[in-house]
């Protein structure tokens, strides 16, 4: 038995509505507990903002795709070097860091859990594998429906029962978390050179709309009774005017589940562009953030840019292509057999592009416009819009308007007349940025259950303390003073051991991997289904047999599991 | 002022040394400088019997010597900007990586990576230069920018690759896709070479000796006069698979390996 009393700490933890109250927080085994008794080891928190640990419910962090952004840019690796030091193994990179980089920068940042945001169901031992190499995090995978054969079948045959049956095999065998759908039907399109552009053009050869997809799916999810809903990338990123598709795909959603959203869709600053062209391309934040105002059923997270170097890769290989015609610099196409495929390019998002200076705006203004924050919570899309390291940054921007004049004093002239950004006058509080990456996170999610997120007792003991006192710090004036202390915790406390110290590690780490498992009945066990083992049997290169992830490669995990309604 | 370091025997001559803080200005405060060997930091008075001659004001007053086995330290010279180097045999991967300014003389051969990424300054090799020499590194868009690199042996693969400035001048051989994706600059080849300057974009690389495996995507433009040696050569421009517009001029080639 372990014991822990962090005292004096100035609690802000949404989920339990306690909004800067001094407490003490008593630790056993890892739990936040009622008492402990008085042997337990004391952490003077001194007064310090002390949160629940971060959550990242979007990020690309482990997998065949970013480590093929290693492969890619090697000259990533020339940033970021740290030599060993202590417990702490030598790491590079900035935008496509090493494993252990990637952990230990998280954790310095107070971020104790992460879902992985695509993993491809065939490749999924690589992302388990790399997850065993991110000892400080624990680690989720959204796995790729977007362009399953199976999944498409039934989806014409308008079978929701047997594309939920599907979904939940699929997601116990490769030990994935919840369903994520990329740029449905794109990416299946982008095999036979196509693309879709919006929910309503058809898949070919399948004959099935992204719509349909999406509305077969989120049913789906809620029948098997998953935590957390469907993640959804929308249709047509990153191009201009794609802002219709998105409010479209919102109209899709039905109100399914009263405890948390239906629908979650991420990077939405890649999905609120206007005009027609790269040429007048503008902001387009206001209609997606009232229609998510409108609509409890839809959380979505910024997906913010922030100009410098970085990494493009997503599943949605059709859009990377476009992006390759752009820059002309690498480019790397892949396709997943019956499931997926996926592209990467590297990018530099400067000041002196107009378009890069609107991408920047809109993710702050979704953020500012979006009501409740609960409805949107803060990413980058990991390493897409930006490394994971600049969060603090866009923490400083949401709550100071001042910061955000200097900034946008700085960025192209032309910017003004293609943004609402220069006129929100709106600042977020200390609990705002709480409920945007933990709180929020855990309850879109469906991990509060398990005691993420939150700081009550039963809760599990992953808390971050920030250096930094509240009552003491105008955010809106002392910026700086909030996003240095947001970049590096006092202390980062994991399942009730002190990890990091100063951004210093000092254990080892072992993280768990969360996965989801819900029990259909019998008659709806697809391995066993006829046609779906054909389809396997024909079509893929492995067999069925060995497709499934075998336990050695999650040696600690926690199963969520649930009760499908078929 | 002069500084000859000679290199103590190794008890372990393979382990790699990483020797980036040997360049002249560091020599002028005389304060202790370290360098890894392998995983171990070391001074470098444990690797070197370091003599001093004279005083110096500035950088440009130094000239650093070399002496005894330093063929596997790395990266000598580099973000050098100033002064001399001399090195009086083999050195090893990385010498002068990105310097701007001084010259760096090898007596020697010298192993991969010569001059990389280069800003400024000149290299002179007596022998032989490994492969990637005056190139970008590994995922680098721009190799070397500026300064010259002169090799007077052969040099290896990829010479220049990635060439965005300045002059690399190969008094043997180059070996194969010497100039590769070179923007601009100058490239001369004495020698023979085989498949040079596939995606270069601009620059002009000349190459006096006989060109094996001479790529498709060249467009001939006639001859050239090439003046030092009256020797008139084949000029080429391409590489039109990239749109580019650089000059390849050869003295013989061969579409064949």
């Amino acid at each position: 038995m372990t014991e822990l009393l962090l005292s004096n700490a100035c609690v802000i933890d949404p989920l339990n509505r306690v909004n800067g109250d001094v407490m003490d927080i008593a630790i056993r085994d890892g739990w936040i507990v009622e008492s402990v008794g008085n042997g337990a080891e004391v952490i003077d928190a001194k007064g310090f903002l002390t949160l629940a640990g971060g959550i990242d419910s979007h990020t690309h962090l482990c997998g065949t795709k970013v480590n093929f952004g290693r492969y890619m840019m090697p000259e990533d690796m020339r940033a970021g070097r740290t030599i060993r030091r202590g417990l702490m193994h030598a790491t590079s990179g900035y935008s496509v860091p090493t494993t252990y980089g990637n952990s230990y920068r998280y954790s310095a940042m107070g971020y104790t859990s992460i879902l992985e945001g695509a993993m491809a169901p065939l490749e999924a031992r690589h992302t388990h594998e790399e997850f065993s190499a991110t000892p400080l995090q624990d680690t989720m995978a959204n796995t790729l429906f977007d362009g399953n054969w199976s999944v498409m079948e039934a989806v014409r045959e308008k079978d929701v029962k047997r594309a939920a049956a599907i979904v939940a095999w699929t997601l116990a065998a490769v030990k994935g978390f919840a369903i994520k759908l990329t740029n449905p039907g794109g990416t299946e399109a982008w095999g036979w050179g196509k693309n879709v552009t919006c929910i309503r053009d058809t898949v070919p050869h399948f004959d099935v709309t992204p719509a349909e997809i999406i509305e077969t799916l989120i049913r789906a999810n809620e029948l098997l009774r998953l935590p957390h809903s469907v993640h959804l990338h929308c249709n047509n990123l990153g191009a201009p005017g794609n802002y219709q598709c998105t409010l479209g795909t919102f109209d899709l959603v039905p109100d399914l589940n009263k405890e948390r959203q239906s629908l979650y869709a991420t990077h939405v600053q890649f999905h609120a562009y206007g005009g027609t062209s790269w040429k007048d391309i503008n902001s387009k934040a206001e209609p997606v953030a009232y229609a998510v105002n409108r609509k409890p059923q839809i959380v979505i997270d910024m997906g913010q840019m922030m100009f410098g170097k970085t990494t493009t890769m997503t599943a949605d290989g059709p859009m990377e292509f476009n992006l390759y015609r752009l820059h002309h610099n690498k480019w790397s196409n892949h396709d997943v057999e019956l499931e997926t495929g996926s592209g990467i390019i590297p990018v530099y998002y400067s000041k002196k592009s107009l378009v890069n200076c609107v991408m920047w705006a809109i993710g702050l203004e979704l953020a500012l416009l979006v009501k409740d924050p609960w409805q949107c919570l803060l990413a980058t899309d990991n390493p897409n819009g930006a490394p994971f390291v600049r969060y603090p940054e866009i923490i400083g921007l949401l709550m100071s308007r001042r910061y955000r004049d200097e900034e946008l004093r700085t960025i192209h002239p032309g910017t003004e007349k293609r943004i609402v950004l220069h006129t929100l006058d709106r600042e977020l509080t200390w609990y705002d940025i709480a409920v945007m990456t933990r709180a929020g996170q855990a309850k879109a999610l469906g991990i509060t259950k398990i005691g993420k997120g939150h700081l009550g007792i039963g809760g599990e003991a992953d808390i971050a303390v920030y250096p930094i006192r509240i009552g003491e710090t105008d955010p809106s004036r002392d910026y700086a003073a909030v996003v240095s202390a947001f970049q590096r915790t006092a202390w980062t406390i994991k399942r009730g051991r002190v990890v990091t110290r100063d951004g210093e590690v000092v254990v080892e780490g072992t993280n768990r991997t969360i996965w989801a498992r819900s029990r259909v009945p019998e008659a709806y066990d697809i391995s066993k289904d006829d046609r779906f083992v054909k389809t396997f049997d024909r079509y893929y290169t492995v067999r069925m047999a060995n497709y499934p992830v075998q336990d050695a490669y999650i040696p600690r995990s926690t199963c969520i599991e649930s009760e499908a309604v078929l | 002022m002069r500084v000859i370091l000679t290199a103590k025997p190794r008890r372990k001559p393979f382990i790699p040394v990483e020797a980036e803080s040997i360049i002249p200005r560091h020599f002028l405060q005389g304060r202790d400088l370290f360098i890894w060997e392998g995983n171990k930091k070391r001074s470098l008075r444990e690797l070197f019997d370091v003599m001093v001659e004279r005083t110096a004001a500035a950088a440009e007053e130094v000239e650093v010597i070399l002496r005894g086995d330093v063929s596997r330290f790395k990266r000598v010279g580099e973000y050098m900007d100033a002064g001399k180097i001399t090195i009086e045999g083999d050195i090893g991967m990385h010498c002068g990586n990105f310097m701007s300014g001084g010259t760096i003389e090898i007596l020697g051969n010298a192993n991969g990576w010569l001059g990389r990424e280069m800003r400024g300054g000149g290299i002179l090799c007596h022998g032989n230069a490994g492969h990637y020499a005056g190139s970008g590194y590994r995922g680098e868009k721009f190799g070397m920018k500026g300064g010259t690199l002169e090799i007077l042996g052969n040099a290896g693969d990829f010479a220049a690759e990635y060439l965005t400035g300045g002059d690399v001048i190969i008094h043997g051989n180059a070996g194969d896709l010497p100039g590769v994706e070179m923007a601009e600059g100058n490239l001369l080849i004495h020698g023979d070479c085989s498949r040079p300057c596939g995606n270069m974009t601009g620059g002009t690389c000349t190459v006096l000796g006989t060109v094996h495996g001479m790529l498709p995507t060249f467009r001939m433009t006639g001859t050239v006069l090439w003046e030092p040696k009256k020797i008139r050569l084949t000029a080429f421009e391409g590489d039109i698979a990239n749109r580019g517009k650089g000059t390849l001029q050869v003295r013989e080639f061969h579409y064949d390996g």
